[in-house]
């Protein structure tokens, strides 16, 4: 499990452009390049279309390190939106018929993929109240109703735009787009109740 | 409407993280994550509690083609520790004149990194005996508030830190930064450097996660201290 510490020291020294911040920089593509590629796999698809979205995404990974906030704890996450947002761009430009190709690839059991997709036991740099907020996440999801969980799923793993969940659920746009919100929603309120800052 | 005082700005953070906020929304959307600085707060709350770590299991390994474009596409070259300074010095001596002279070539053509001019400490902020003591250093163009605290602050996950100064002629005090540690860099307005001077005041305060929802402080004051130069 990449460790969050280590990859934020990894892309501040990146952003330092100095001597050394290659070595930084190639070290954070070695240890972050095989799991942003799985991401940017599930997005688009075909193998040779998410290299092209990693290429693109750690050459503006080496471009926003200058900039990239010392405060932020969750540098992994960053990295992982910049690769779904180039994958969810990409495919949009390169496939008008995607809802159809790619309906044989989506996953058919979101709710067992949940355990398959992501890590629920901490990771080695990570404190207790992250601990403590992983379980109440892993929790809350399963609270959530099926068809909720279904679509939040499918659509962080495949990075689904609202259209893109209707057809491959054949609901009517209206119905997905307030599963994802009352998703969302119940999600936000339950792990907020659970942290006690619930509202 | 700015995103950070929308009512949607947790509907919005959801939706981008998940990945339905596409398109122009999108774009909108990151735009205040750069300008609006609670809209980033509130985005890394989500990331930290509603959002899984992939698991390790679904990595694909790249072809090595990836890395080799990517090398050459960024000029990563010019940020090569040089082979000799990675030998160390010794050894690069111990490898004869003609190293040496390499060496002093090698120290010509690479210009050292120019140093940023050291800030100054304006002020001391402390507080009760178990809250370590922080340093506040302005840079010399005035733009930056660097804060060093002696030990690690850090804010629980449903609480922020609020840096406030409090102006020498009195009135209102005006939020500079919302903080998750004390170990920050803080940018500052032009507005609100001018009023770095002695007799005004910096003080922390303990707000929800994301910062006063109010715009006035509203939980204790854990820290606070004078300005001095």
């Amino acid at each position: 499990m990449l460790d969050d510490q280590q990859i934020k020291r990894l892309l501040l020294r990146a952003g330092a452009r100095d001597e050394g911040s290659a070595e930084a920089f190639e070290r954070l593509y070695r240890l972050c390049a095989p799991l942003l590629l799985g991401v940017a796999q599930r997005v688009v698809g075909r193998r040779e279309v998410a290299e092209e979205v990693l290429h693109d995404a750690f050459a503006g990974i080496w471009r926003k390190a200058e900039s990239f906030d010392p405060l932020a704890n969750q540098p992994v996450a960053w990295m992982v939106a910049i690769v779904r947002n180039r994958a969810i761009d990409v495919r949009a430009s390169h496939d008008v018929s995607r809802v159809d190709s790619y309906h044989d690839t989506l996953d058919s059991d979101p709710d067992g993929s949940l355990d398959r997709l992501f890590e629920w036991s901490p990771g080695p740099d990570e404190n207790e109240d992250r601990r403590r907020a992983v379980g109440w996440l892993r929790d809350c999801l399963s609270k959530l109703q099926a068809v909720e969980r279904q679509a939040l799923v499918l659509a962080y793993q495949h990075g689904l735009s609202h259209g893109d969940l209707a057809a491959h659920l054949q609901k009517p746009l209206g119905t997905v787009k307030t599963w994802v919100r009352r998703g969302m929603e119940s999600l936000r309120s339950c792990v907020e109740t659970r942290m006690g800052t619930g509202r | 409407m700015r995103i950070e005082s929308s009512p949607a700005l947790d509907a919005l953070c959801g939706e981008y993280l998940i990945g339905t906020l596409q398109g122009s929304a999108r774009r909108r959307f990151e735009r205040a994550l750069r300008e609006e600085p609670r809209v980033a707060l509130r985005l890394e709350h989500w990331r930290t509690t509603m959002a899984p770590r992939y698991s390790p299991a679904i990595a694909v390994q790249p072809s090595p083609q990836v890395w080799k474009r990517l090398q050459a596409e960024l000029g990563l070259s010019r940020y090569r520790t040089p082979l000799l300074r990675r030998l160390g010095l010794w050894r690069a001596l111990a490898a004869g004149a003609m190293a040496a002279l390499v060496a002093g070539i090698a120290v010509e053509v690479l210009k050292p990194v120019p140093t940023e001019p050291a800030a100054v400490t304006i002020a001391q902020l402390e507080g009760q005996a178990d809250v370590a003591r922080v340093t506040a250093a302005l840079s010399p163009d005035r733009n930056t508030l660097q804060l060093h605290a002696a030990r690690p602050v850090l804010a629980g996950p449903a609480q922020s830190y609020e840096l406030w100064l409090i102006p020498a002629e009195g009135g209102a005090p005006l939020s500079l930064a919302v903080l998750g540690n004390l170990d920050a860099r803080v940018p500052v307005a032009p507005a609100h450097s001018k009023r770095l001077v002695p007799g005004a005041k910096l003080a922390i305060s303990v707000e929800p996660a994301g910062g006063s929802p109010t715009g006035a402080p509203t939980g204790p004051v854990i820290m606070a201290g004078q300005i001095e130069i």
